[in-house]
């Protein structure tokens, strides 16, 4: 039996399961079901299935890269700046304010430039989602799962701090390090709240846009000891609580109002299967994105997904960390 | 609900001119809202809008956007060099040959905003002695800098 159709033994209920420490749920009765999920692990095992979804390994050196708050200052008298102190970045072809670091004599986290709040350091591809949404400017956003805050930021600057952003954590310890983000960038249009992404409905407030950077497995990209660390269990446990925050969501996203997912995850249970579940069980559509990234897997490990995930964009590491992002818009009837 | 900004504006020697109506308190902190904001959030908020400071013990302790919003009025002012602004940040008090200009602050003990030479608001100090005392060492002590958002999160 390969891991796959073992995979599928489980097809009943997924819900509430245990995703990480920060979301404490009961255990379900899925993978008693299929216990030998938590042994299907290691290097050989997982990049057997990224061969089999058509990614060939190859060593991967992750680069430092910033992104501009072009809120606070203009990108070339930044990068004039940085120069002078002997900082060299150039241009991310696909991303409108990120920036490679070439070269950097110090930590670029500790630059006055930096606390005062002129740049973010932010891997490339986690820049791409805030970027997504249509419009933002006086908008009332979610950022359902915010800490640190990279992309609250980043949604501040796109709205030029008109609007509201709603930022929810459920670790209070994130919350600080958010709250810091905030204030060192000069955003002023968020109030940060300690809530479970899964209970964003308790807010009672009907969103015009929502970011879903959900919690996944992340990947080898950016944790060495990734593959030592993370089994099949652990993915199929994350992408149920995935669809637990995304289900919720959509119940709290204005008719016609949009919702931006993203993982850093490889793991297509994560992402292209969650779109294709979220397209079938959830009132949304997968709208087309024009950004860095190869289309979303249809067909993925025999199993034929519905035909907008293409939509979705997929980044194997390469210049930028593993990533994963889509699109969703909530019909318009809701 | 706004004294005690005000009250530290003016050992800034300035004004500051805040809403009321869009100020809250959480606890020790204070937040100044947008009008969304305002009609958007419930009580239980962690932090929200633009953190202005907190009170503790009775003594009022600005946050760096405050600081920044009153940096662009005619507070006391003390512009630094490069190599004090890194001092600076660094938690260093400031030696007289590091400050290319003052405004305002003279006499011992007046509080000052310390600028960049890009006028960007690096924190506060306040002056050890009167400006026209002629003394070597340090002339404004370092009270708050934005070094603190790194070592904060130790």
């Amino acid at each position: 039996m390969s891991w796959f159709s073992l995979k599928r033994l489980g097809n009943g209920s997924q819900e509430g399961c245990l995703p990480d420490d920060r979301y404490p749920v009961q255990a379900p009765s899925f993978y008693e079901l299929a216990p030998n999920l938590s042994l299907m692990w290691g290097k050989e095992f997982f990049l057997g299935r990224y061969s089999e979804l058509g990614w060939k390994y190859e060593t991967v050196e992750s680069k430092q890269a910033i992104r501009v708050n072009s809120m606070n200052i203009d990108k070339d008298k930044l990068v004039k700046r940085l120069g002078s102190r002997g900082v060299r970045v150039r241009k991310i072809p696909f991303l409108d304010d990120g920036y490679w670091v070439s070269e950097s004599r110090f930590s670029l986290g500790a630059t006055s430039e930096y606390l005062l709040g002129l740049y973010s350091i932010q891997e490339a591809a986690a820049q791409i989602p805030a970027a997504l949404f249509t419009a933002l400017k006086g908008k009332t956003v979610l950022d359902a799962c915010a800490a640190p805050g990279g992309k609250t930021v980043q949604l501040a600057q796109l709205m030029q701090n008109t609007g509201a952003i709603i930022a929810l954590d459920i670790d209070k310890h994130r919350l600080v390090a958010l709250s810091n983000q905030l204030e060192r960038c000069h955003v002023e249009n968020t109030a940060v709240y300690l809530a479970d992404a899964r209970h964003a409905s308790q807010l009672n407030l009907k969103l015009d846009c929502i970011l879903l950077d959900v919690p996944c497995s992340g990947n080898f990209t950016t944790d060495k000891e990734w593959f030592g660390r993370r089994t099949l269990k652990d993915v199929e446990r994350n992408a149920a609580l995935q669809k637990e925050i995304l289900r919720e969501a959509v119940k709290t996203l204005k008719a016609d109002g949009e919702i931006v997912y993203s993982t850093c995850s490889l793991e297509p249970e994560e992402d292209e299967m969650n779109i294709d579940w979220a397209t079938n069980e959830l009132n949304v559509q997968v709208e087309q994105i024009d950004c860095y990234g190869q289309k979303g897997l249809t067909d993925v490990f025999g199993k034929k997904l519905d035909s907008a995930v293409v939509n979705c964009k997929r980044i194997w590491p390469g210049p930028t960390q593993g990533f994963f992002v889509c699109k969703l818009k909530k019909r318009g009837s809701a | 609900m706004i004294k005690p900004i005000n009250d530290f504006a003016g050992r800034l020697n300035t004004e500051i001119s805040l809403d009321e109506n869009m100020v809250v308190k959480k606890q020790d902190r204070h937040f100044l809202l947008n009008t969304t904001l305002k009609r958007l959030i419930t009580k239980d908020f962690y932090y929200a809008g633009t953190y202005l400071g907190k009170t503790k013990n009775g003594r009022f302790f600005p946050s760096f956007s405050l600081l920044t919003l009153m940096a662009r009025t005619n507070a006391n002012k003390t512009v630094v060099d490069k190599k004090t602004e890194w001092l600076f940040i660094c938690g260093r008090d400031i030696f007289r040959e590091g400050i290319v200009r003052m405004i305002g602050a003279k006499k011992r003990g007046d509080y000052t905003l310390i600028l960049n030479e890009y006028d960007e608001c690096l924190g506060f100090g306040r002056l050890t002695h009167n400006l026209d005392e002629d003394k070597a060492g340090v002339l404004v002590r370092n009270i708050s800098d934005v070094g603190d958002f790194l070592r904060r999160e130790r």
